[in-house]
């Protein structure tokens, strides 16, 4: 299956999108700017961020109004008859969604396509479910299906992240319910599938006509990861196997292998962090730092919370003093590594940072404030920190 | 595209990117110099990898915890010997933290500084947090300011604002922000809107539009004096989530809706044109979403009632006739 959008459009704003990185970070000229987009024409509609924020909260509304409308002159028709239709007008908004808007009106992640992609989504997933009275099974296959379609079709990032969901969910539920030996080894399972995942994207990253995909594959890279470390995590099986296999610990008694997830919960990130290193790959990176921290977490939970503000404090110094350290050893270039900012991140938006600044540290400022203040004390709120950490 | 993969091969295993040949391709179309693409390629291919995010989220999480901690730690085992020494450690390390930014800082200038080392603000926040934390510690201890307690955050407000004017620092200056909007009590937070507990007083929201406009109009004046230019920003995002958050729930409280409703086309207008001045499309975000809002308001007070087809209606055609609008003139909603 292919994509539904126009090769030298896609990457000729690819080129543009990258030019302006380079531009903004001072490595060319405006006026080169400029050539390059003159060279790479593009004719796709992709406005910004906030207009696509805008016109996908508009097209929600209005889809919503459409729905109603059909739901107050069909609804009353039975239950056959609503499934079958949900069905027809999921797949009808694929329709529209496709040969319209991207084809036709030439629409790329215009905010409106992302809206009734979903919608589309959604209506296709309930109505197929709906027809085979929800089975589980059913539901789980249909929501992968659906997803990966639309992933794969429309370059979406939101339905790859549901698809891979779908999937984990899937292989999980057929497990449970197989029961006995099949519940115990779901770990192994998840870690087994989903490493292949991982490895098999890797080498599709490599092929250069899925080259459309990477974005999408790069997701699926991230996601296997995160499942192949929480499926080894302690934390994660123990608490899975307690609260959805009634495993009973009585006094001393530990979960099964016990000793095999302590480790791989230690392993795991470790291991990427060196993978991300060695091979100076980022994605590896970031995964192992979240990997690391849950790690943490993982044995705070069970050897005790006891003094919350004490952890915070120690591991708040140590962060800053490891950042620091690692700022000041980079000064130079090493392993190909740098401190330097070459390309500024799409979300790297300085005032959203100072935003998330205000957010997030203004609670801590003056115990005082929080105590005296009544009724709207508003910001002061302290706390707010232990549930971050 | 296809012609230099051998090239990259050996250098980096992920840089596949759909560009990974533009540079060059750009190069040998003559769009870009030698020496520039000498400097790109490196970085596109993959062969140089920048940890400038990830080190400065390290630092970011390392002040959050830091301070939460410390916030927490000041107010317990008052009195023992070893809660002073380390109120004692955290007044040193304030002064640290600001012996630093005065000696390596740049100095004081009406424009956009940029930081001398990549973790320069960092050190800033962290030495402005713990020095708030320690002080107002210490007036709860001695009370010194017993009579006049939001004092303390009058006074934390103004801290901020010298900081973050003093280094250029736009995270400090949100704080001081949010200090001085919760010295009149109202809150500037989306959760706490979220989970409906803003304005809980009678009449905050009438605060809120007041302290909107005067901060705003205080930040245009410093803008047309040409000082710190870059922090209008910050300053006009905040007094308008205040303002029309002010005046959405103003409307909603009944009696004089009307006059709200006015307000609030009068911050669309105000926001529209700061939108295209600035070329800023958040504002432009607030002055829809806040139009909508309050016209949905008003034809719910007068035509549109009771009937719900109507309203499915009403979604269809004002949604999609917004967006036949938007990108009818999408030209005139383009970045530069």
């Amino acid at each position: 299956m292919n994509h539904a959008y126009n090769e030298v459009n896609l990457y000729n704003l690819a080129v543009i999108k990258e030019s302006k990185r380079w531009s903004s970070q001072g490595l060319i000229e405006e006026v080169q700017l400029k050539n390059i987009e003159q060279e790479y024409p593009c004719s796709f509609y992709h406005p910004n961020i906030i207009i696509r924020i805008l016109l996908f909260i508009a097209t929600l509304f209005a889809l919503s109004g459409v729905t109603g409308l059909l739901a107050l002159l069909f609804g009353k028709l039975g239950e056959g008859i609503v499934a079958t239709g949900c069905l027809m007008y999921g797949t009808f908004s694929f329709v529209i969604l496709d040969r319209v808007l991207v084809n036709q009106y030439r629409h790329y992640k215009s905010g409106v396509t992302e809206a009734l992609l979903y919608h589309a989504c959604g209506f296709a997933i309930v109505g197929l479910s709906w027809m085979a009275d929800f089975n589980t099974y059913f539901v789980l296959i249909t929501c992968l299906l659906v997803f990966s379609y639309a992933a794969v079709r429309f370059l979406d990032l939101l339905t790859t992240v549901a698809a891979i969901g779908s999937l984990a969910g899937l292989l999980f539920y057929a497990c449970y319910e197989a029961g006995g030996i099949f519940q115990q080894v779901i770990p192994f399972v998840f870690i087994l599938c989903f490493g292949s995942v991982y490895v098999i994207t890797r080498k599709l990253k490599k092929h250069n006509h899925l080259k459309f995909w990477l974005l999408n594959m790069m997701i699926v890279e991230v996601i296997s990861l995160l499942l192949v470390y929480a499926a080894g995590n302690y934390l994660v099986v123990r608490e899975l196997s307690i609260n959805l296999m009634n495993l009973e610990l009585v006094g001393g008694q530990d979960i099964p292998f016990a000793f095999l997830f302590y480790a791989l919960t230690i392993i795991v990130p470790f291991a990427l962090l060196y993978t991300g290193i060695k091979h100076k790959d980022v994605l590896a990176l970031r995964v192992s730092l979240i990997a690391i921290a849950f790690t943490v977490f993982t044995f705070k939970y069970y050897y005790g919370f006891g003094h919350p503000e004490i952890t915070l404090t120690v591991a708040g110094a140590l962060l800053f003093g490891i950042g620091m350290l690692l700022f000041n050893y980079l000064k130079k270039m090493r392993g190909g590594f740098t401190r330097e900012n070459h390309l500024a991140e799409k979300w790297a938006n300085l005032n959203l940072q100072a935003f998330v600044i205000s957010q997030t540290l203004g609670g801590n400022q003056s115990g005082v404030g929080s105590q005296i203040e009544t009724g709207g004390g508003g910001k002061f709120g302290g706390g707010g920190s232990t549930d971050s950490f | 595209m296809e012609r230099s993969c051998q090239k990259t091969e050996n250098f980096s295993l992920d840089s596949t990117s759909m560009t990974k040949n533009t540079p060059r391709e750009l190069f040998e179309k003559g769009l870009i110099r030698e020496d520039q693409f000498n400097k790109i390629d490196v970085i596109n291919s993959g062969k140089v990898v920048s940890v400038f995010y990830e080190l400065q989220t390290l630092l970011y999480l390392g002040v959050l915890l830091f301070t939460s901690g410390v916030g927490i730690l000041i107010y317990m085992n008052i009195g023992s010997l070893g809660h002073l020494i380390s109120i004692f450690a955290l007044i040193l390390l304030s002064i640290g933290c600001f012996y630093y930014a005065f000696k390596k800082g740049v100095a004081y200038s009406n424009d956009s500084v940029k930081p001398v080392t990549p973790y320069f603000d960092y050190v800033v926040l962290l030495g402005a947090l713990v020095f708030v934390s320690v002080a107002g510690y210490l007036q709860f201890q001695f009370g010194i300011l017993n009579e006049n307690l939001e004092l303390v955050t009058l006074i934390t407000s103004v801290f901020f604002f010298y900081i973050a004017y003093r280094f250029d620092h736009l995270g400090v200056l949100s704080l001081a922000i949010t200090a001085l909007a919760s010295f009149w009590s109202v809150s500037i937070s989306p959760q706490k809107w979220y989970s409906g507990t803003f304005f809980e007083t009678a009449n905050l929201h009438v605060v809120a539009i007041i302290f909107g406009v005067s901060v705003a109009a205080i930040a245009l004046v410093l803008e047309m004096k040409r000082i710190k230019i870059h922090f209008t920003f910050t300053y006009l995002n905040f007094c308008s989530l205040l303002f029309f958050a002010g005046a959405i729930t103003g409307l909603f409280i009944g009696e004089w809706w009307f006059a709200y409703l006015l307000l609030i086309y009068g911050g669309c207008l105000f926001a529209y044109v700061m939108a295209m001045k600035r070329k800023s499309f958040l504002f432009l975000l607030y002055a829809f979403i806040c139009a909508y809002i309050g016209t949905t308001y008003l034809l719910e007070k007068t035509i549109l009632r009771d009937a719900i087809e109507i309203w499915f209606l009403y979604s269809i055609f004002s949604c999609g006739g917004f967006i036949y609008f938007i990108i009818k003139y999408k030209n005139y909603f383009k970045q530069k």
